[in-house]
């Protein structure tokens, strides 16, 4: 049952319920529950903040859509949602293929550990068996460009080191559907040539790319298609081409 | 590429369709068993980093507990020490299974935030997580079991196969508790503190460190009220010979089918939010 790879949501609505610190005490919420007088809202203690509305958006293999629009627009959420960690509340999200989400760099990433256990680890959440990640292990040890340093524990690297390891580690799946948010700058120049070309060369092994950026360069480079969020609402999908007119707009 | 996955996430559609999707994620989170596994491995491998004795510590302190109060109380309740020994250290360290499971139970998926606001893994695999760790801690702790059954010669009496029985039920009882935990702490940042305080209390209530026996006449009503005497008793007395009430399956059976009902009706509820509480 061989399925192109393919992403599709449809009126796809999130509303996040935002619980308050005073939400999180049992007290608090018990004490309104009991308390005569004025009418509660339906979530008592909480606020609904609607993250995306309305969503539609279809994408096949060899697509590779940027996604654009100010802090809070609802970039990371529409990704978080096509990771299938946040559930719609209206509408469906259907992909065809296994996703990869590199949001967080620092997943799965245990400072106390070595170079090599964090690769295990991250490599066991990401699906691979621990047969796949031993044999993964020496291209992966060998990117990093960290040498004996990853028999080492993870927090006496530098901060350009741990961004090397979690980059390395996080690329090293094999996935059809590639999710990511801005974090591609990591690491000294050459680290980031090396690591724009694998990043490339997993976006051509990847069927669909969706990438959440700021920079109008990476857009350019990665993406053939762009889509403008704003408050939750999407525009159409573009194409590349006319990004401009959609930055104007 | 020939296998392609596929993920469907849709709005509510009502409450069938959630228990639904409540099964999936426990069916997903039994595939993906190993993962579970190597989480807990990694949680007891990196607790105890740095340290010589590592988990054995508990062992060693459980160890020291067990001779003391051993010793102390078969003296203050004359009870003679080749009986008490046995029953307080199987009641230290199965109760200890116990309480490491569900007060654990609070962080399961409070420690999952990051994997699970960005992958789609089954929650049901943090919760075997939790489960398996501690497994992976009792798994030590059995030298304390081990060594006094042999000590005072009760493998001839002790019914292996029966207190394993118990364990199964012990643990998928305790299951239930550490995911309902697990859940309510996730909302309601109190829960902790209450189930610490409870379980606390618990093993003072529960025959640990003092024997059912001392009760008479209606004071067992209260005895057998208590779910810990027999999650306990299930495993331990097969271990020293003793026979288990038949009473106590019954109740452990229906506790489990009722508690795991409670839970998996809360998950089916909450699943699409828990996300969301962390």
């Amino acid at each position: 049952m061989s399925h192109p790879v393919s992403i599709t949501c449809t009126g796809l609505t999130i509303r996040f319920p935002v619980y308050g610190v005073d939400a999180k005490s049992l007290k608090k919420s018990l004490a309104r529950t009991l308390s005569v007088g004025g009418k509660l809202g339906r979530h008592f203690g909480s606020t609904d903040v609607t993250a995306l509305q309305d969503l539609n958006l279809q994408l096949k293999a060899g697509d590779r859509l940027g996604l654009i629009g100010h802090n809070g627009s609802g970039k990371t959420t529409l990704l978080r949602a096509l990771s299938g960690a946040y559930e719609p509340d209206e509408g469906s999200i259907d992909v065809y293929g296994r996703i990869a989400a590199l949001l967080d760099l620092g997943l799965g990433i245990d400072l106390s550990a070595t170079g090599y256990d964090n690769i295990r680890l991250r490599g066991r959440i990401a699906g691979l068996s621990a047969k796949e990640i031993e044999a993964r292990l020496p291209e992966i040890a060998e990117f990093t460009g960290l040498g004996a340093f990853l028999a080492m524990p993870v927090k006496t690297y530098s901060a350009g080191m741990q961004a090397r390891l979690a980059f390395a580690t996080a690329t090293a799946v094999e996935c059809d559907v590639l999710l990511m948010d801005e974090w591609i700058a990591v690491g000294d120049a050459e680290f980031q040539k090396l690591a724009h070309k694998r990043l490339l060369s997993l976006v051509e092994r990847a069927g669909i790319l969706v990438l959440a950026t700021h920079d109008v360069d990476l857009l350019r480079l990665y993406c053939n298609k762009v889509m403008r969020l704003e408050g939750g609402v999407a525009s159409e999908v573009t194409d590349i081409r006319r990004l401009d007119e959609l930055l104007a707009a | 590429m020939a296998q392609a996955a596929h993920m469907l996430r849709t709005g509510q559609r009502g409450g069938l369709f959630q228990l639904q999707m409540a099964f999936r994620d426990l069916k997903g989170s039994g595939q993906r068993l190993g993962l579970a596994w190597s989480l807990a491995w990694h949680d007891i491998v990196s607790r105890y980093r740095g340290s010589i004795l590592g988990p054995f510590w508990i062992t060693l302190s459980m160890g020291l507990m067990v001779l003391g109060i051993g010793f102390l109380y078969a003296n203050l309740f004359k009870i003679p020490l080749n009986e008490f020994l046995p029953f307080v250290a199987l009641g230290i360290v199965f109760f200890g299974v116990m309480t490491g499971v569900i007060n654990e139970g609070c962080d399961t998926f409070v420690q999952a935030k990051g994997m699970l606001s960005q992958t789609s893994l089954p929650m049901f695999t943090f919760v075997w997580r939790t489960v398996l760790r501690n497994l992976i801690s009792l798994a030590h702790h059995l030298v304390i079991v081990l060594a006094v059954l042999t000590v005072y010669g009760y493998w001839a009496r002790a019914d292996v196969p029966q207190a394993l029985v118990g364990l199964v039920l012990m643990i998928v009882n305790v299951s239930w508790a550490s995911m309902l935990a697990g859940i309510a702490s996730a909302r309601f940042r109190d829960i902790p503190q209450i189930v610490v305080s409870v379980m606390q209390f618990a093993i003072f209530m529960t025959p640990v460190f003092w024997t059912p026996d001392r009760f008479s006449g209606q004071h067992m009503a209260i005895l057998h009220a208590n779910p810990f005497y027999h999650l306990l008793d299930a495993v331990r007395a097969p271990l020293l010979g003793q026979a288990v009430a038949p009473h106590s399956y019954l109740v452990l059976v229906l506790m489990a089918l009722g508690g795991w009902t409670l839970t998996f009706a809360l998950f089916a509820r909450t699943r699409r939010r828990i996300v969301h509480y962390l």
